[in-house]
């Protein structure tokens, strides 16, 4: 058994202010978002219905962070202008 | 009650009296209410000092017993000092609860007023309900009569809320016994018991939820995590048996009055006989061991007023030497022949040496423990302690071989 | 390209994310899943200084921590799932007591709030408890593998009403939680879903205000997409038909006064949301039509309750 110490506290208390769990999300990924910035127009859909909100304004345009994309697609079906495309990953190999 | 006397009142009330009234001078933030036989007299008085402004608190009339332990446990986990009663199926319906509130480690403290549980809908005295959930990692504390609920109440706050300990407490006394009958009770004064436990605010303060701070309560605590938390509560259970001892000092400072800690040793010195008990009976109990002391017999009585922690070092060090011991247990233990005190003590009987332990159980479902009862008992104790042949376990009201049934 | 500058033309809701989003990025939901957009939504909304209790559910393992650490920034407290409501209510009035300002939001999924802990929340609203409850509802126990709840709607196939010879799905109909919630006549009930954002940003707003004197119960329609059998880019076009053919329509009772937040002026016919969910795909046309029904029943009661000039305040 370690004698590592997890809870600072008497209880199950758990302190969130300095660091956070975090999961390798990104690697769960099959199907990557590619933009076509011809066709944005900009409304920010993608990143408002994005539901790990991973999808953030870089430069000019709406830009997964696909360390955590799960390649879901959600953003990809609710683009109003269909400007981002789901393009398996094997491609990206 | 007066809440701005300096002086204790006397006043003749009912156990249950006692803990409402108890309840109202260590100052609770939240109280949640909800009626069961036969505690149901605290909480209407409770709430009567609500209405009449003498209990300032959030009172929650919850819809079961479940809310009403979930509600408190979740408030002291905010920071507030809470308070709550049930009794026997009450206790059975929170008992997820109950659970939630000792691994949280919040200092609830809960009168559970004894009653008969398991099966059977008996509303009648035993300490069934108190012995199901035995494990459940809360301390619990018993009283003997009205006067020490008052007591325990107020050093159960002492207890829960101490900063080394932090775990829930219990107080628990027999039903329809204590709750309804009155008795003489000396009410302390609201500025002695806000000095008793001002104690508190010395320490540090305990980890509390606040809106904003970043910090969460109730998580999984996998594997390690969960070993780690689960020693740590172990330990304040252990450090709990001598903080008691240390409250029970300072209260009798305070207060006068002195019941000893962990346990109480009635006349048991010199004697070569003991009986074990705990609760209402321990008061005949007293009355026949005085008759008997006046005819020679060398008894006494331990009365067990902390039963979880366990106090096996003060109970092993009370017991060494003495000759027989009866141990009366007010409930079963499923499955084992003797009561459930009575297995409990016997697991460290190696440490007890020569000590002949007999298991008496009586007085469950309302049938009294009679004064004929217990000389009954001491005559068998007598008779172990001279190594005559004696059942290991006699049911003292309903005597026939478990075999035979 | 390069010449052409584009110009922002942000849709309106962004206007509600005034606070950060206090999850870390990587967190388990699975892929597609509206509820992990639901919960980083309600603190954008309402703020980082919301308390949130979770229970033993989809979102547990998310809400609470584990071993010490913690997936996010909020002050949480984990409960069970029988006594969800009573542990916001001990928190809400400890915090009213000492004049501690800050929301508590209670966070469960439909299992909790319309089945096993039913009880209690129905308790916290008629004592008009001063916090918000949230239901994420999912038709479903999804976490523990699909099973299903009162909420689980007719004709669906989950683990415990499977498809085969002698039975075909659920074969009752679900409770409607949120009109059961508004007839306690708390002073706000309402529904919301993942397609309508600012509809769903407004509620929370109107909800964080009004807790500070009473209960608030919003409904949120959650699909899930593994457990109802969605491609996952599909959590948000689910939501979509359910509003427009009054599958889940979007409401509001203040004070007892209901109105549509979303009144749907030609509803699409049941069918077209039954085709996007795999749990429905073994329904025949008349199983549909039972299906139909139910869902025009709940949208008339709601229409003429809407109609009524009625309203039921508490007094001050
Ligand atoms: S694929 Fe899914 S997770 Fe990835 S950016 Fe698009 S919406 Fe977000
Ligand atoms: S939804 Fe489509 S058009 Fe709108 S910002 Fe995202 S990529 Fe551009």
């Amino acid at each position: 058994m370690s004698e590592k110490i997890y809870f600072n506290f008497q209880g199950p208390w758990s302190d969130a202010a300095t660091e956070l769990l975090c999961s390798d999300t990104g690697s769960w990924r099959t199907e990557r978002p590619v933009l076509d910035e011809e066709k944005c127009i900009l409304c920010g859909f993608c990143a408002m219905y994005c539901p790990i909100q991973c999808i953030e304004m870089k430069g000019q345009f709406f830009h997964s962070d696909l360390n955590f994309c799960k390649g879901c697609g959600v953003c990809a079906r609710e683009c109003p202008k269909k400007a981002i495309s789901m393009v398996p990953e094997g491609e990206f190999k | 009650m007066n809440m701005n006397s300096e002086k204790s009142e006397l006043k003749v009330i009912t156990g249950n009296g006692a803990a409402a009234i108890s309840a109202v001078l260590c100052r609770p933030d939240v109280v949640a209410a909800y009626p069961i036989t036969p505690q149901t007299e605290i909480i209407e008085k409770l709430s009567h000092y609500h209405a009449t402004g003498r209990l300032d608190a959030e009172m929650v009339t919850v819809d079961g017993e479940n809310s009403a332990m979930n509600t408190v446990t979740a408030a002291s986990a905010a920071g507030a000092r809470v308070f709550t009663a049930t009794s026997s199926w009450g206790l059975v319906f929170m008992y997820d609860a109950v659970l939630a509130a000792s691994g949280a480690r919040a200092p609830v403290v809960m009168v559970n007023v004894n009653r008969e549980t398991p099966g059977i809908i008996a509303v009648s005295a035993g300490q069934q309900d108190m012995i199901s959930i035995r494990d459940c990692g809360w301390i619990f504390l018993i009283a003997e009569d009205s006067q020490e609920i008052l007591d325990l109440v107020i050093m159960a706050y002492r207890l829960a809320e101490d900063y080394d300990i932090q775990v829930p407490v219990m107080v628990h006394y027999d039903g329809f016994y204590l709750s309804y009958m009155a008795e003489r009770v000396e009410v302390p004064s609201q500025k002695s018991v806000d000095d008793f436990l001002a104690v508190l605010k010395t320490q540090p303060e305990r980890t509390k939820l606040v809106p904003g701070q970043k910090l969460g309560c109730g998580a999984h605590g996998i594997l390690e995590g969960y070993v780690e938390l689960r020693h740590k509560h172990c330990a304040a259970m252990e450090r709990a048996k001598d903080k008691f001892e240390e409250i029970s000092l300072d209260f009798e400072k305070q207060f006068n009055r002195s019941y000893g800690g962990q346990i109480e040793e009635y006349r048991l010195d010199d004697a070569e006989i003991v009986l074990v008990a705990s609760g209402s009976m321990c008061g005949t109990i007293k009355t026949v061991i005085d008759e008997q002391r006046e005819k020679g017999l060398k008894i006494g009585l331990l009365r067990i007023r902390m039963f979880r922690p366990f106090p096996s070092e003060k109970i092993i060090k009370a017991l060494k030497g003495k000759k027989c011991a009866g141990v009366v247990d007010r409930s079963i233990c499923f499955g084992f022949k003797p009561g459930p005190m009575c297995v409990e003590l016997k697991s460290f009987s190696r440490e007890l040496g020569d000590l002949k332990i007999l298991s008496f159980i009586d007085g469950i479902a309302n049938t009294d423990i009679t004064k004929i009862n217990v000389e009954k008992m001491i005559s068998m104790t007598i008779a172990g302690a001279k190594g005559e042949n004696v059942p290991e376990v006699t049911w003292i009201s309903y005597d026939k071989d478990l075999k035979e049934c | 390209m390069a010449d052409k500058k584009k110009k922002k033309r942000l849709s309106k809701v962004f206007d509600y994310l005034k606070y950060e989003d206090p999850f870390a990025k990587g967190v388990s939901f699975c892929a597609g899943c509206p509820l992990e957009r639901l919960v980083r939504f309600v603190p954008q909304v309402m703020g980082n200084d919301i308390v949130i209790t979770g229970t033993p559910s989809c979102s547990a393992p998310v809400l609470l921590g584990q071993n010490g650490k913690s997936w996010h920034k909020l002050s949480y407290y984990g409960t069970l799932m029988t006594g969800a409501a009573s542990n916001a209510t001990g928190l809400a009035r400890y915090y009213k007591r000492a004049g501690i300002d800050g929301t508590v939001v209670c966070f469960n999924g439909d299992g909790t709030a319309a089945d096993i802990g039913f009880g209690n929340l129905s308790g916290a609203a008629e004592r008009n408890e001063p916090f918000v409850y949230i239901c994420y509802d999912n038709e479903g126990y999804m976490n523990t593998g699909i099973q299903k709840s009162s909420t689980t709607p007719f004709g669906a196939k989950t683990t415990t009403t499977p498809v085969g010879s002698n039975e075909r799905g659920k074969n009752l109909r679900r409770k409607n939680l949120g009109l059961l919630l508004a007839m306690h006549k708390i002073p706000y009930a309402a529904t919301a879903t993942l397609s309508n954002l600012e509809d769903f940003a407004k509620k929370l707003l109107k909800a964080k205000e009004i807790s500070k004197k009473g209960f608030c119960f919003l409904h949120i329609f959650s699909p899930c997409p593994t457990g109802w059998g969605m491609p996952t880019d599909t959590g948000i076009e689910v939501c979509r038909k359910a509003v427009q053919t009054n599958y889940f329509p979007l409401w509001e009772a203040e004070n007892g006064k209901f109105s549509f937040t979303k009144e749907v002026k030609k509803p699409k016919p049941i069918k077209e949301y039954v085709k996007l969910v795999k749990k429905f795909s073994h329904l025949t046309e008349e199983e549909i039509e039972v299906l139909q029904k139910d869902v025009d029943y709940e949208y008339a009661v709601l229409k003429q309750l809407s109609l009524l000039d009625q309203e039921c305040p508490l007094p001050d």
